[in-house]
């Protein structure tokens, strides 16, 4: 199982690169967990979408429509895709900290 | 994971009735074909190699041969007179917790019932149907993994297996009618909802209104482009059907009537599945089986409807702006059990400059991994990445930059194979391709009833 080194220590991360223990979650983390997927800098707009999801998902116990993440932020798909290139599903929940979604079929 | 744990309780819990009972369910959903097949394996092993499974783990249990054997041993101890006899020379087996075991770990730890076995079988076993029969009578027996049974319920429960409600639906297809109208300049480009009689009805997989909403932004272009009568639907959208993997006719058959419900509620005259491989396979060659009922109209693959458009002309494409390489996925159920392979290289061609075959391709092309369900049952997941090793190379041998895969479920195994095996490909389905590449009509349209025109 891969390990990052958290700011409080390691910490576990499930073999897709999301928290194994959602609990683990910090605003300090959230950097190095985009790291990994080659986002260099969370600029505001990143924090705006993680923020939303991690709203949404304390709510609702799901993930989000990415209809509900646009409208949430104001942001269009492209600028959407443009911060988190794979996607809202893959890269942004897993830098929010979400479990990730049910598999997608 | 604690699913497996909870399966191995189950398993565990299995009284002798339970068991005697199983096998008798199983008899009832193998048919007399399924029976036949079960006596014809000559253990030649040529199915070996042809399994992605065998290809990655070079277990003797991902042997498909070894797979239809643990399902044939339980047979044959009860049904044939020889192996009532002499089990030890006929290599019968009683039906117990070990060869329970046995079934669950092939029927769905290690096949995806992708079908390449069968193809390459000196015999001509059809693996998938007895894989199954198998699945099903386990799932009659509740001994399917939860996750993968989770799915099945919440497309019962809910009429999509996300769950997604009608008003999010909604919302979202107007968001996206709004988003294609921006696209391609033209206010005309509508996503008609329940609108009736339309000669097509439109179906989607969930994942595109839930996550991926580009790909349904890249079809209803090109429906506007082609200036097709078309809609989608308030109810009864969801193209899928994990009945397929699931076994359980009586389920698959209950999810095949949301769509057949469309159909006849608003009257379209093509019901038109998109690219996903097993709502496909399952909507065009198995519902019809499932309920003993042949539909009134025609079933047809989005991919086909592209490449008659294309034939006709009222779709146009310049390959000039796609010229980075691009290989093609073969879903399974799409091309080898779906019968739809030339469609999509028709279109290909015509779409981008550099376009490259997998090898094998068509026919003979190995499953991603993700197939049978294989992406919704979280305890098999190493091993699913595991056997993709085979496509992952597949796809690097090709050198190509994009990888186009018509089936929504490839994509999402693609996606992680991409990371595990690092191959810096993008992946697109064929409608995202045409988007890409299509030639509008003007942007200025002389009347705006002209887009709605039934051809």
């Amino acid at each position: 199982m891969p390990n990052i080194a958290g700011p409080d220590g390691p910490v576990e991360l499930d073999d897709k690169g999301y928290l194994k223990n959602v609990a683990d979650w910090s605003p300090a983390l959230a950097p190095l967990l985009a790291a990994r997927d080659g986002v260099r800098d969370l600029t505001a707009d990143h924090w705006a979408i993680i923020n939303v999801l991690r709203d949404h998902h304390r709510e609702h116990g799901v993930q989000p429509m990415i209809r509900e993440l646009c409208r949430r932020t104001g942001f269009n798909l492209k600028r959407i895709y443009e911060l988190f290139p794979k996607g809202p599903a893959q890269d942004a929940c897993r830098v929010a900290g979400l479990p990730r979604p049910d598999s997608c079929v | 994971m604690a699913d497996s744990g909870t399966l191995d309780a189950k398993i565990e819990a299995l009284t002798d009735d339970d068991l005697a009972r199983g096998l008798d369910l199983f008899r009832s959903k193998l048919g007399a074909a399924g029976a036949v097949w079960l006596q014809t394996c000559v253990h030649c092993g040529l199915c070996a190699e042809s399994c992605h499974y065998f290809l990655t783990d070079h277990e003797p249990q991902s042997i498909p041969a070894h797979k239809l054997e643990q399902v044939a041993a339980a047979f044959r101890g009860r049904y044939t007179l020889a192996g009532r006899l002499a089990p030890a020379l006929t290599g019968a087996r009683p039906f117990d917790r070990q060869l329970v075991r046995a079934w669950v770990d092939a029927a769905f730890g290690r096949c995806s019932t992708c079908g390449r076995c069968s193809l390459n079988c000196t015999t001509g076993v059809n693996v998938p149907a007895v894989m199954r029969a198998a699945r099903a009578t386990l799932t009659e027996m509740g001994l399917i993994p939860a996750d993968l049974q989770q799915v099945v319920t919440t497309a019962l429960e809910t009429g999509n297996n996300m769950g997604i409600t009608r008003e999010d639906w909604l919302d979202t297809v107007q968001w996206i009618e709004e988003e294609t109208q921006g696209a391609v300049g033209d206010p005309a480009a509508r996503i008609p909802v329940d609108r009736q009689g339309a000669q097509y009805l439109f179906t989607v997989n969930p994942r595109e209104p839930k996550f991926f909403p580009l790909g349904l932004q890249a079809s209803a272009t090109v429906f506007h482009a082609a200036g097709a009568d078309w809609t989608v639907a308030s109810e009864g959208w969801d193209l899928t059907n994990y009945g397929l993997f699931s076994g359980n006719n009586a389920e698959g058959g209950a999810i095949a009537r949301n769509l057949l419900g469309s159909m006849e509620r608003l009257g379209c005259r093509t019901l038109v599945i998109g690219e996903c491989g097993h709502g496909f396979a399952a909507a065009r060659w198995e519902s019809a089986e499932w309920l003993r009922q042949r539909p009134g109209f025609r079933i047809m693959s989005f991919l086909e409807l592209m490449d008659d458009w294309f034939r006709q002309g009222r779709l146009k494409a310049d390959p000039s702006r796609i010229t980075d390489r691009v290989t093609l996925h073969d879903p399974c159920n799409t091309v080898r059990q779906g019968g739809i392979s030339e469609p999509q290289r028709d279109i290909l061609r015509r779409c981008v400059t550099d376009f490259v075959e997998m090898t094998p391709n068509r026919a003979e092309n190995f499953c991603c991994g993700g197939g049978g369900g294989q992406l919704a049952m979280a305890q098999y997941r190493d091993k699913r990445l595991q056997a993709g090793g085979v496509k992952a190379e597949q796809i690097r041998a090709t050198g190509a930059r994009i990888v186009v895969a018509p089936c929504h479920n490839c994509i999402d195994q693609l996606m992680e194979l991409n990371r595990e095996y690092k191959l810096g490909v993008v992946i697109k389905t064929v409608a995202e391709i045409v988007a890409d590449a299509l030639v509008l009509p003007t942007a200025t349209p002389p009347a705006e009833g002209n887009h709605d025109v039934a051809s």
